[in-house]
């Protein structure tokens, strides 16, 4: 059915995927429990920051990235030293589209959290929970169907990230080539419109799978 | 010993509070906005006063001067308030040992077994919130507050929401609570009879300010305590002696001056003197005994004071004490009232409230 060139860039996009989430979800859950519960100074520009991946075309964000995360940018030439490397790998590609995912995952987080009557978390502190606990045993439990929400977001929003991708790791085979890139690719390469269908139809099959399982995952959780 | 000194600004006004409860049940009494909801929420640790201190049994809570300011969690403090909050996620179990199971066994006062019984609760124990009715939803919440083993438990209407109904049949659990458990409670309620249900010990608090502290009897007749109670429906207050038998329907006799009252049963023994509640709408007055009427106790005695109040007429007939018995503007037109007139006072048995024991 596939090729193993095609599973290769199958495999890698979920990968990047998967580890854009993973790596995603405790800032999301972090930015959004500040966002929707606490008063700071500074909170809207914080708030502004967040957003800014979301507004920015892709490609902008891609060359900051490559500016910032580059061999000879502040923390790239602080993470090469430190001898990791981001730029033109799938490490990168991770980077890459977390960046762009985090604003619609911390937003589904935030609502999630602002949904919560905060009294259930002051009840939590009477019965002797501590900040901590009362966070996690209540705050995320009851967020629950918002962090799986914003997670599929997340998740779609890697599997079709382009732009930053390609501005910041490029377009390698084998190293940073994902579905979109590789369609991209293929549709430019004589004889490559079957490839191309191949991962159009493997992406919808993809994206349907991650819907049902976001949907599964939240009413499991919520009823813990 | 709950000793609460604080001073804190609210969107309205100044809430500046000092009055040390020494009482196993005190309640806080006043109207809405008046700042109890507030106060409950420093002495529980939610809300940070400008300045004051706060001790429960000696032990220092709060105290601006010494710095010291105990999250919640370490105040011991259990607290119900008016909508239940039960955490949605966890099945009735769960909810009651979600501050039960952190605590080591030697701290735990009661057993969950005790409590689960005293509330009735057990048939709730698998199923999740959503499935239960208010008055099982309250019980459920009191009993979490319970389970934490708290030094002082706080309680914010805890019955507002529900119907009357439902109130007659969550405050024999309070009772319970209040007999075999001995935990001191702070009771927020703008509902007399309620008060006159559990304690007879209230703070009367008006725009962040205590106006009156003591015995309910005592301060009621205060001419700053008397408005808001008759606000929410002025309520009587006798003091009778209980005697003799206590009939299967679930009356019994008591005694009030020379006179024998049939009233809902109190459950205590012989020569014992206890507080009744009935509310000045619940009494009718007849120039003369009538004959063939269901209503069981009639009080004779003298009009000394009749006043307007917003169309209703308030009737203060000397019976013993002042019954105070509000009638409308008509009945007191075609009674054509006037000082000094003899009359009896009607008043069913169901409409007696049962109120503490005189201690």
């Amino acid at each position: 059915m596939l090729s193993s060139e095609e599973w290769e860039i199958v495999w890698l996009s979920l990968q990047v995927a998967v580890f854009c989430v993973v790596v995603t979800l405790p800032f999301a859950l972090f930015f959004g429990w500040l966002l929707a519960r606490c008063q700071f100074r500074g909170k809207l520009f914080l708030d502004g920051l967040c957003h800014l991946p979301l507004v920015l075309p892709p490609v902008v964000t891609g060359y900051i990235l490559l500016l910032l995360f580059g061999r000879h940018g502040v923390f790239g030439s602080l993470l090469d030293f430190m001898g990791i490397q981001l730029a033109f790998n799938w490490k990168g590609a991770v980077l890459a589209s977390a960046v762009v995912a985090f604003p619609l995952f911390l937003r589904s987080v935030r609502l999630g959290i602002e949904d919560i009557d905060p009294r259930l978390e002051q009840v939590a502190r009477t019965l002797g929970a501590s900040p901590l606990r009362t966070f996690f045993d209540v705050t995320v439990r009851l967020a629950a169907p918002a962090l799986s929400v914003g997670g599929l977001l997340a998740f779609a929003r890697s599997l079709g990230e382009f732009g930053a991708t390609i501005t910041f790791v490029s377009n390698i085979a084998g190293q940073t080539r994902t579905i979109p890139t590789a369609i991209y690719s293929y549709l430019n390469q004589p004889g490559g419109d079957d490839s191309a269908m191949r991962l159009v139809l493997l992406s919808v099959v993809i994206s349907f799978a991650a819907v049902i399982g976001s949907e599964w995952a939240a009413r499991r959780y919520r009823r813990g | 010993m709950l000793k609460i000194c604080v001073q804190r600004r609210l969107t309205e006004f100044m809430l500046d509070v000092d009055v040390t409860c020494r009482y196993p049940v005190t309640a806080v009494y006043g109207p809405s906005g008046a700042g109890k909801t507030s106060l409950l929420n420093m002495v529980a640790g939610l809300l940070r006063p400008k300045k004051g201190e706060i001790a429960l049994d000696g032990r220092t809570l709060f105290a601006t001067t010494a710095s010291i300011d105990l999250p919640p969690e370490q105040r011991s403090i259990g607290y119900v308030l008016q909508d239940d909050l039960l955490f949605p996620h966890l099945t009735v179990a769960a909810n009651l040992r979600f501050g039960y199971d952190q605590l080591k066994p030697e701290e735990r006062q009661c057993d969950f077994g005790q409590i689960v019984d005293l509330l009735d609760i057990w048939e709730l124990l698998p199923r999740y919130p959503e499935r239960l009715s208010g008055g099982e939803r309250q019980r459920v919440a009191l009993g979490r507050a319970l389970l934490r083993s708290p030094a002082l438990l706080l309680m914010d209407e805890p019955l507002a929401s529900l119907d009357q109904g439902l109130k007659s049949r969550i405050i024999p659990y309070l009772r319970h609570v209040k007999r075999e458990l001995q935990i001191p409670i702070l009771y927020v309620t703008h509902s007399v009879a309620e008060i006159l249900e559990l304690t007879g010990q209230v703070i009367v608090l008006q725009r962040g300010q205590v106006i009156a502290h003591g015995d309910f009897f005592r301060i009621i007749s205060q001419p700053r305590v008397m408005p808001l109670v008759e606000e929410h429906g002025f309520e009587n207050v006798l003091k009778v002696e209980t005697v003799g038998s206590q009939f299967a329907d679930g009356t019994s006799w008591v005694r009030f001056f020379n006179q024998n009252l049939l009233v809902p049963h109190h459950g205590l023994p012989d020569g014992k003197q206890l507080f009744l509640g009935v509310r000045a709408n619940d009494i009718a007055l007849s120039r003369s005994l009538p004959d063939g009427i269901s209503i069981s106790n009639s009080l004779a005695g003298k009009v000394v004071e009749i006043t307007e109040v917003s169309g209703s007429v308030l009737v203060y007939v000397d019976v013993g004490s002042r019954l105070a018995v509000k009638i409308t503007g008509q009945s007191a037109k075609q009674m054509n009232l006037a000082l000094g007139d003899k009359l009896y006072c009607l008043i069913k048995t169901h409409s007696f409230r049962i109120g503490p024991e005189v201690e």
